[in-house]
């Protein structure tokens, strides 16, 4: 037995979330080529079906780019201080995919950590998310390289299958998705297939060896010297979290915010001296690769990447994660020794 | 045409004339050429020629890391060549320090760029060493300013409204500048934080502050090869805001950058004759 709903059953609920005044957040065009997730104003930006997944994540609806942390005003030795308004709307991340949801349990470890994040665990409580499960992929997804998959449930609250035809299956995972589809769902016999995913083409265990003895190999220079240090991978993957925190002041008043950063800008490191331990662009590379494959996992037990793919989506110069980790995972064949090497060729053959 | 930059290549690496080749390369095929560095002369089977080639190599000659490479030839396309005239009149390169080997081109993109369609530099000029055959031929000026002229029919309040959209979109990832072969500056003031000179936030509000900052620290030195555009993550339509301060320099001053390496730039120069009309 599944429980199904039909597309324009959906289509009214994200009306009527909207209508009641909480905020959606899903896939739409921007223009006429550029997917992206944003907040919609009616169902009927929603886009839905047969493309892979949006060019840039979900994070924006937990973490968003810029927020306000509080005010402040300075009159002479006196300085006023007030909190910033914590967000109270409900918020629903619709058709989302798994690679995007899987991202939320990720980010929780950080920001639960040495501090916990007000701003972040606020919408947190007030999110549900509903995953769309994957019928499509790109050259550039490797969610099963990561321990993730087309119908991936990590970070959903529910999930639905396309069925045709402009229905779903829907199922619930947890009360907060339970509560959202009570009363909507029909019973059915009909169940939803998924697409084969991205073939698994990274074995993650020949890239932390690689990491644990070479922080100093010559492949990060070979492999990384193109890249340029902007933001865009950072900015548009779903775990990347880093942020700066700035003022905006005009005159005497004030607030303090935090936005964005990536450790791939050049500024990111400079010390208040001028001194800036990472000087050179393959070593900001190397960095975001041993943050997501090494020190994350060490410190919080998973690897910070969902195998969206994003990186490598919106990176002016063709880099990102993959080209990087499948640069190791070749060095490593290498030093295995022909043999091994071969042996690995002649697999890729077989596939 | 590969054929021709393999061996001029090789040639150029083997004769010690230079020690670093910055082109394009292409692993998987499936994916866009994108950028290489090469060092040896093994290597040269590496570099590809196709017209999938959009990248602008020209932003790598004033990195600190690839100049460390030694000195360089470098694959440029008629559009991106006029950077290289740029670079050399602003002082940010030694022209006679490198070799600039040329493509003809007749268009990139898949789609094609919007670019190629007002094309004037199908043959690459104030290069070293041109590669393949194209015509080059003079192109109506008004047809360069096509987008922007489809955009101007709108109201004022229609392209407020659609940059306040586009712009909302921005999240400072600065891929706009980081691709850019004129945004060179050591220390951008997008990232002066003592004081900060504008928000950095990527408020609406500071949002406009950096793009409008960017087009006028660009105006006359934009040579419009449009990489910003394609680098630009949130598919804003930054080409419209170079187009239009392009537009300026050329109407009011007859200059187009990156055309003529002795010409004086235009925002380093004044004459009493100039026009007065565009200060409102
Ligand atoms: S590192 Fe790349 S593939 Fe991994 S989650 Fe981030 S954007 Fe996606
Ligand atoms: S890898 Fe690509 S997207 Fe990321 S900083 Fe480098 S050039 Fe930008
Ligand atoms: S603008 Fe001209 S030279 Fe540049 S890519 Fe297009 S056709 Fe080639
Ligand atoms: S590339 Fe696009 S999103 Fe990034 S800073 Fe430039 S305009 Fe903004």
């Amino acid at each position: 037995m599944s429980t199904i709903i039909g597309g324009q059953v959906l289509r009214d609920m994200v009306n009527d979330w909207i209508g009641d005044g909480k905020r959606v957040g899903g896939p739409g065009y921007v223009g006429n080529h550029l997917i992206l997730y944003r907040w919609l104003h009616r169902s009927d930006e929603l886009l839905l079906e047969s493309y892979p997944r949006p060019h840039n994540s979900i994070k924006e609806f937990l973490f968003p780019s810029h927020e306000k942390l509080y005010h402040y005003k300075i009159d002479g030795q006196h300085i006023e201080l007030s909190e910033a308004v914590l967000p109270d709307a409900q918020q629903i991340i619709f058709a989302a995919r798994p690679c995007d949801a899987a991202s939320l349990p990720i980010l929780d470890h950080v920001f639960n950590w040495d501090y916990r994040d007000v701003f972040y665990n606020r919408r947190r409580s007030l999110t549900t998310v509903v995953t769309l499960a994957c019928q499509d992929h790109d050259a550039h997804c490797f969610c099963t390289s990561v321990g993730g998959g087309p119908d991936d449930e990590r970070g959903s609250d529910a999930m639905l299958f396309a069925l045709g035809q402009d229905q779903y299956e829907v199922r619930c995972f947890t009360d907060k998705g339970k509560a959202l589809f009570e009363g909507k769902l029909e019973e059915s016999t009909r169940v939803g297939k998924v697409g084969p995913g991205p073939e698994r083409r990274l074995d993650l265990e020949t890239v932390r060896e690689f990491l644990k003895t070479d922080f100093e190999s010559p492949l990060w220079e070979r492999q990384t010297l193109r890249c340029i240090g902007c933001g865009a991978c950072a900015y548009n993957c779903p775990t990347c979290h880093c942020f700066d925190i700035t003022d905006e002041k005009v005159g005497s008043a004030g607030v303090r915010m935090r936005s964005w950063d990536s450790c791939q800008m050049a500024m990111f490191t400079v010390h208040a001296s001028g001194h800036n331990p990472r000087s050179r662009q393959p070593q900001r590379q190397r960095q975001r690769i041993y943050h997501k494959f090494e020190i994350y996992p060490s410190k919080f037990g998973e690897i910070l990447c969902t195998g969206c793919g994003n990186c490598s989506r919106v990176c002016p110069v063709g880099l990102g994660i993959t080209p990087v980790l499948t640069a190791i995972q070749e060095e490593q064949a290498a030093r295995a020794g022909t043999g091994a090497a071969q042996e690995a060729g002649r697999e890729k053959v077989d596939q | 045409m590969t054929k021709q930059l393999h061996k001029v290549c090789r040639e150029l690496l083997e004769s010690g004339k230079v020690q670093v080749i910055i082109g394009y390369g292409q692993k998987d095929r499936g994916q866009p050429p994108h950028p290489v560095f090469i060092t040896s002369p093994e290597e040269v089977e590496g570099l590809v020629w196709n017209d999938q080639c959009v990248a602008n190599l020209t932003t790598y000659l004033t990195r600190k890391e690839i100049r460390a490479l030694g000195k360089p030839a470098i694959i440029v396309k008629g559009c991106d060549a006029r950077a290289i005239v740029v670079l050399q009149r602003e002082s940010q390169i030694d022209r006679s320090a490198m070799v600039v080997i040329g493509m003809a081109c007749n268009g990139v993109g898949e789609p094609r760029l919007a670019k190629c369609a007002a094309c004037d530099a199908h043959v690459p000029a104030h290069v070293d060493i041109t590669i393949g055959e194209a015509v080059s031929e003079p192109v109506d000026p008004e047809r360069r300013y096509n987008d922007l002229n489809v955009f101007m029919t709108q109201s004022t309040d229609e392209r407020m409204d659609y940059w306040q959209d586009e712009l909302e979109r921005c999240v400072r990832c600065y891929a706009c500048r980081q691709v850019c072969p004129l945004c060179y500056c050591e220390r951008c003031v997008a990232d002066k934080n003592r004081p900060v000179r504008f928000s950095t936030a990527p408020t609406l509000k500071g949002n406009y502050a950096w793009h409008i900052t960017r087009a006028f620290h660009l105006a006359g030195r934009c040579i419009g090869c449009d990489e910003c555009t394609r680098a630009c993550p949130a598919g804003i339509n930054l080409r419209l805001l170079n187009l239009s301060v392009a537009r300026a320099a050329e109407n009011a001053f007859g200059y187009r950058a990156g055309l003529d390496p002795e010409a004086e730039p235009v925002i380093g120069s004044f004459s009493t004759q100039d026009k007065e009309s565009f200060i409102k």
